[in-house]
């Protein structure tokens, strides 16, 4: 059985919102990977965890903290010492790096339900971000690939820089309608797509 | 406030949670040295000045940190990961524990 | 032509007409005008009423620091009140009224108030409100009665009830320099810090950028200052780096060079843009500040100092030069120093008739004697204004001889006709930000000022903020200072600009107070005056912290920007010290008021976060009453049509215990536990063993905290060798995460365990009763789910209607229940086959108050019994502590007060008079409803059992197991419920839990 049912099913309205008379400031979308997994390395297993990554996904991360890259089908970004999120768009991704991570390693953690994956992308997505982290979203400090995590409110979020002005944002699934709302409303004023 | 996560860079003290006193020492599982478990429980140093803190980047990476802060300045001089350092070295409890 | 408005001249647009109303008249201004300077241009002087003594006032200055003009403005149903009339920008359609007057502002009844003023002196409330000792008054309550009274009379605006529409925004900004302040240091700082490339944020308070580049009437560099600000203005927005934020009042200023600040975004208009908030709130985090703050002026004390009419001198200036207003035809002049001349040439200039300069310095330098000659105004040397004439509008002042030394007038008197009286008591930089940070202020003698210190940790300061007060100063320090705060070398040598007029001597006689009979104002806005300094002296205060809360001097809404340094003049003379001996306050944030909508915004109504289970829209469509437990919202029953809610949970547990029920379980908190050292972590956390756990097993465990007191319960399942599900109860799931996580980072970071938040990956649905396997199998495919298969505590994987499923065999209800997790994507689908399946044995979908009914009946605890004062033996649980090893709270549960008997233990509870038991009542021996007393313990949670068909309740209560059998009573004098009770064991339903093993 593949398909999930969207959190945001009810409240989700593709079409223009807000005031967007004169342009639409960001487009939102729901992202719906089949596979959001969390790889996490044992202290001195990063390295290896990271080629493993690499032999799946053909992401090459630098060192570093926060370091991601992204393909058509797969994102790949670092959101603490030794911990990855990846995704895919097909389903099945922690069978596969379950495969692939030795216990000597690390672990694989299934989050693909857990986790609802919202982009964020147009000129002025810094701009609405800024609303709701206390984090400088600006490229200089944000390079695209990376990631990050932080909370809104009580809102757990990890952010990958998708592109110069987009941002895949990962929330639980439990606060995602609840967030939707927040970032729909923060919109609001910049005028928003939702598609 | 600010405090400079060594992975997630500086970030605003909303996003931490404090955990209390980084002076205490955890007696051995197996001990059964009650004045030790008691001050381990109990007992916290409250100087004023330079303070040995644990902190978690509870709204980022969630991992746990080795804060020294001046508690008169809010003045932090030093973070670091715990598990790495595990309780700051440079002034363990010497003094005002059982007073 | 408004008669107060110039012909021409000013930064007003005269082709641009704005009306609105204030106290109901309506009026017209210019784009441009603020609502005081468009008043003014109408000739209008009265603004408000003053504090205590009801005293008419007019409109003291032209910014933020006014304390008299204050209106409340009007939006729709919502009033905003103490808005200076001085900083709201008109716009059509804007509705503001005055303060403090009844029944009107001209005929304020109130106003008798002033003629009995000396009863309303300082600590007036603290002296007043003791009450009689002794007589028929004795004690508190009539007086306050008076009080009241007093009170409604006293005060400022009054706040509206009309919920605020409004919108609201937050918003956070990161910059390498943050210029606070675009005066001509400001604009200098920005424009050097912006051409080395660095981030740079210029926040302006006022609508326009230029501070007093748009008053002086100077030139620089041959170009009014004006031009020259908005040159650079338009070159700074070519800056990709630079954000200009106008309307923002920067107002805190915290650790961390993290800085507060209010945009005022659509106050200025009609109507806010589409999703536009009204104010927009910055948190601002800088590698450096500039703080180009400038400086106040300050009023000099004498009588009737207050009388509308009378006007600080830069204001008078700044009405005339930006918006084209003559605050008055035939003006006096009051200074102790030189600037308040250069005001006077501009009035003059405007066309008003400058009748005569009264200077308290016996002698003036040739440049003030010129100014005053081309303005034809009679320059008195060594003389005071000793009072102010006329009711609500000045007529005429007295002007006498002065001595600056003794600070009294001496020979005769001498009246003057005016209708404008300009002030000018010398200037005070404006360091609140600096202070905030932590600066300790510097008296200069020449300037007889606080000034901050030379520099701070995270800022620069420049120009008037400094003391410097001429603008070929503020320049070149705010060019010094943008390129310090970017990080760039300074130049060696900067070409000073060239600024026409030359400036004048910015150093004020020591002058604060002209000493002479008549009410004479130290604080307008909360009517504090030199009489009542003096007299908080004579009784007794020394330090100004107390001189400053006694009067409440300085500490009304314009904190004390005007009142500050003149307070402690007159404190320090009292005392005979030099005012440095006497120190200063410490400035607090915020620096001027900031709505209490930009603080909250966005995070409380339909903005704040919630939780919802996978199955949230099921619950809503099926009839749920939903609860909101923390931030998760749960079914609480599913009520049928006119069924109450103890009909409705009664129904859904008995037919539970009948045939079956589901429950959306989905909010437990689940933590994947995961690596090679998992079982021996768990071994270390819970009190009982998990090591010895097999793959595809659940076992109930139990935490205490390191205190020896429970912490919280739940099952935890086996997946595989190094892979545990742990369940933790809805409440505890982050503060045991948090646990978790901190001994495993803190105390064994040896151990090879990882934790992840799982909870929102996986729908939880239990489902109970004696159908509940029958429905089970009728809809699992992939595996069997009976005794064999699937025995108690018993985990399998399976399908149903095609979605991946584990099942749990375990029970909290007491029933042959299980367990049956599928990804929350999946939640709804499994949910509803599991409902169709059940629809053959008539199953229910039960809510919390089931859930809560059926735990009861078994004896099952939950946060009310695990409360954080009960150990595992008071809750019956001391066969879960291991004697086998340690784990946490081992070393210390065992402590003699945890172990004492006479403990409060937890009990069941039977209603004996059929009526209902509730949460919070005391359990006693004997009622004593006159006088309760003699607790037992305390009831946890009480239902009424459908299986036993009583009133029941779990209690902690004294003694517990001796007391099984025992009569008892609750006493619970909040609810007036009263009643015998029997005392028995917490198993009330099928003790041997034959239900649940099937």
């Amino acid at each position: 059985m593949g398909e999930q049912l969207s959190p945001l099913e009810p409240i989700f309205r593709p079409g223009s919102h807000g005031n967007f008379v004169d342009g639409v400031g960001v487009t939102l979308s729901e992202i719906a990977p089949g596979s959001i997994v969390q790889l996490a390395a044992w202290p001195g297993e990063e390295k290896k965890l990271m080629a493993a990554i690499g032999s799946v996904t053909g992401l090459k991360l630098a060192d570093g903290a926060g370091a991601g890259a992204s393909s058509d089908r797969y994102a790949a970004f670092g959101f603490a010492p030794g911990k990855f999120l990846v995704s895919d768009a097909s389903e099945g991704l922690a069978t596969t790096f379950a495969g692939k991570v030795a216990a000597a390693t690390g672990t694989v953690t299934d989050l693909s339900h857990g986790r609802t994956a919202i982009r964020i992308a147009g000129p002025r997505s810094e701009w609405v971000l800024a609303k709701l982290f206390a984090v400088d979203f600006s490229l200089p400090a944000f390079s695209v690939g990376s990631g990050i995590s932080t909370t809104h409110h009580d809102v757990f979020t990890q952010i990958q820089r998708s592109g110069p002005d987009s941002f895949d944002l990962y929330v639980f699934r439990s606060f995602a309608r609840s967030f939707w709302k927040m970032l729909c409303h923060a919109s609001d004023e910049v005028g928003y797509e939702v598609r | 406030m600010l405090i400079t996560c060594p992975y997630c860079g500086p970030r605003d003290v909303s996003e931490f949670a404090y955990q209390g006193d980084g002076n205490r020492t955890r007696p051995d599982p197996a001990s059964t040295d009650s004045e030790a478990w008691n001050a381990y429980v109990y007992d916290r140093l409250n100087p004023a000045g330079i303070h040995n803190e644990i902190w978690q980047h509870a709204g980022g990476c969630r991992v746990h940190l080795a804060v020294v802060r001046d508690t008169l300045t809010h003045e932090i001089s030093s973070v670091r990961f715990a598990r790495e350092h595990g309780t700051p070295t440079h002034s363990r409890r010497n003094h005002g524990a059982k007073a | 032509m408004s008669p107060r408005r110039t012909p021409s001249g000013g930064r007003v647009n005269r082709l641009r007409t704005i009306r609105f109303t204030f106290d109901g008249t309506a009026y017209t201004g210019h784009q441009g005008d603020t609502l005081a300077s468009a008043l003014l241009a109408n000739g209008v002087s009265l603004f408000g009423r003053s504090f205590k003594y009801h005293r008419p006032r007019g409109v003291l200055t032209s910014g933020v620091d006014e304390p008299n003009a204050l209106v409340t403005v009007l939006r729709g149903e919502v009033r905003e009140p103490n808005i200076p009339a001085t900083m709201v920008e008109i716009h059509d359609g804007l509705t503001a009224v005055s303060q403090n007057r009844f029944p009107s502002l001209a005929y304020d009844v109130s106003a008798v108030n002033q003629l009995g003023g000396k009863f309303i002196s300082a600590g007036f409330y603290y002296k007043t409100f003791m009450g009689p000792v002794i007589g028929p008054l004795k004690g508190t309550r009539f007086w306050m009665l008076c009080e009241k009274i007093i009170r409604r009379a006293a005060g400022l605006g009054r706040a509206g009830h009309a919920p605020d529409p409004s919108r609201y925004e937050r918003m956070n900004a990161f910059c390498d320099v943050l210029v606070v302040g675009s005066g001509p240091a400001g604009l200098a700082a920005a424009h050097e810090a912006a051409q080395s490339g660095a981030q740079v944020i210029l926040a302006e308070l006022d609508p326009c950028f230029g501070g007093s580049a748009n008053w002086s009437g100077e030139t620089i560099d041959g170009e009014p200052a004006a031009t020259w600000a908005s040159d650079v203005v338009g070159e700074l927005k070519t800056h990709d780096n630079v954000r200009l934020l106008k309307r923002t009042t920067v107002w805190g200023y915290y650790d961390g060079n993290t800085l507060a600040a209010v945009e005022r975004v659509s106050d200025h208009k009609d109507t806010p843009a589409k999703g536009a908030p009204r104010h927009r709130h910055w948190t601002i985090r800088a590698r450096k500040v500039v703080l180009a703050t400038g400086a106040f002026e300050r009023p000099l004390v004498f009588p009737g100092n207050d009388r509308p009419g009378v006007m600080m001198a830069s204001a008078a200036m700044r009405y005339a030069n930006q918006y084209g207003v003559l605050p008055g035809e035939k003006i006096a002049v009051l200074a102790n120093n030189d600037s308040a001349y250069r005001a006077m040439a501009a009035l003059a200039k405007a066309g008003a008739r400058i009748i005569a300069i009264a200077d308290l310095r016996q002698d003036v330098s040739a440049a003030c004697r010129k100014l005053a000659n081309d303005a034809g105004a009679e320059l008195l040397t060594g003389h005071a204004v000793i009072s102010t004439e006329g009711g609500k509008k000045l007529s005429g002042v007295k002007l006498a001889p002065f001595s600056a030394t003794s600070g009294v007038s001496t020979g005769n008197a001498r009246d003057i006709g005016a209708d404008c009286l300009i002030v000018s008591g010398g200037w005070s930089p404006t360091i609140h930000l600096a202070s905030q940070a932590g600066a300790r202020p510097v008296w200069s003698d020449d300037l007889q000022a606080f000034l901050p210190p030379e520099t701070g940790k995270g800022w620069i300061g420049a120009g008037a903020f400094n003391g410097n007060f001429s603008t070929a100063e503020a320049i070149s320090e705010g060019f010094a200072a943008g390129r310090n705060a970017a990080g760039q070398p300074a130049l060696e040598t900067t070409a000073l600009p060239d600024i026409e007029p030359a400036p004048l001597d910015p150093n004020p006689a020591p002058v604060f107070e002209i000493k002479a009979k008549g009410k004479a104002f130290v604080d307008f806005q909360h009517d504090v005056t030199a009489d009542d300094v003096r007299l908080a002296h004579l009784e007794g205060f020394v330090s100004v912290e107390h001189l400053k809360r006694y009067t409440t001097l300085g500490m009304a809404t314009d904190q004390g920007k005007g009142s500050n340094v003149p307070g402690l003049a007159i404190m320090a003379e009292a005392l005979g010290k030099p005012i440095p001996e006497v120190g200063t306050t410490r400035f607090r944030p915020p620096y001027a008021p900031v709505s209490v909508g930009a603080l909250a915004a966005e995070r409380f109504g339909d903005l704040k976060p919630e939780r919802l289970t996978p199955m949230h829209d099921w619950h809503l469509e099926n009839g749920a009453t939903m609860y909101s437990a923390g931030l998760w919202f749960r079914p609480m029953i599913y009520g049928g049509p006119g069924e109450t809610i103890e009909q409705a949970y009664v129904r859904e547990a008995q037919a539970t215990r009948e045939t079956a029920g589901i429950v959306d379980v989905s909010t437990l908190g689940k933590i994947a536990v995961q690596g090679p050292d998992a079982a021996e972590f768990l071994d270390r956390v819970y009190s009982n063993v998990f090591s010895t756990l097999p793959v595809g097993k659940a076992r109930y465990g139990l935490m205490l905290r390191e205190d020896g007191l429970v912490f919280d319960d739940g099952t935890t399942w086996r997946l595989g060798e190094h892979d545990f599900l742990m369940t933790t109860t809805t409440a505890n799931a982050g503060k045991v995460m948090q646990h978790l996580e901190y001994f495993l980072d803190v105390v064994w970071p040896d151990l090879k365990v990882h934790l992840t938040s799982v909870t929102d990956q996986w729908a939880g649905a239990a489902i109970g009763g004696p159908k509940a396997r029958e429905i089970l199998a009728s809809c699992v495919t992939g595996t069997k789910v009976d005794n064999e298969a699937l025995p108690f505590m018993g985990i399998v994987h399976g399908e149903i209607s095609g979605a991946p499923v584990m099942i749990c065999r375990l029970s909290f209800s007491g029933e042959m229940a299980f367990e049956v997790y599928s990804g929350a994507g999946h939640g709804t689908h499994v949910w509803e086959a599991l409902i169709e399946a059940g629809r053959p044995f008539d199953m229910v979908s039960y809510g919390l108050e089931a859930l809560g009914t059926m735990r009861i009946e078994k004896g099952h605890v939950t946060g009310a019994e695990i409360d954080g004062r009960t150990s595992a033996r008071d809750l019956h649980l001391g066969w879960m502590l291991s004697k086998k090893k340690p784990f946490i709270g081992s070393a210390m549960m065992d402590r003699e007060g945890l172990s004492a008997s006479g403990r409060l233990e937890l009990v069941g509870l039977i209603s004996l008079d059929n009526r209902p038991l509730s949460g919070g009542a005391h359990i006693v021996e004997e009622v004593d409803a006159a006088n309760p007393h003699g607790s037992l313990g305390h009831i946890t949670a009480a239902c009424f059992s459908p299986a036993l068909g009583k009133y029941i309740a779990l209690a902690l209560v004294s003694g517990g197991k001796a007391r099984y059998g025992k009569r008892a009573h609750i006493s619970d004098p909040l609810r007036n419920r009263f009643g015998p009770v029997e005392i028995v064991s917490h198993h009330f339903f099928d003790p041997e839990g034959k239900r649940m093993h099937g």
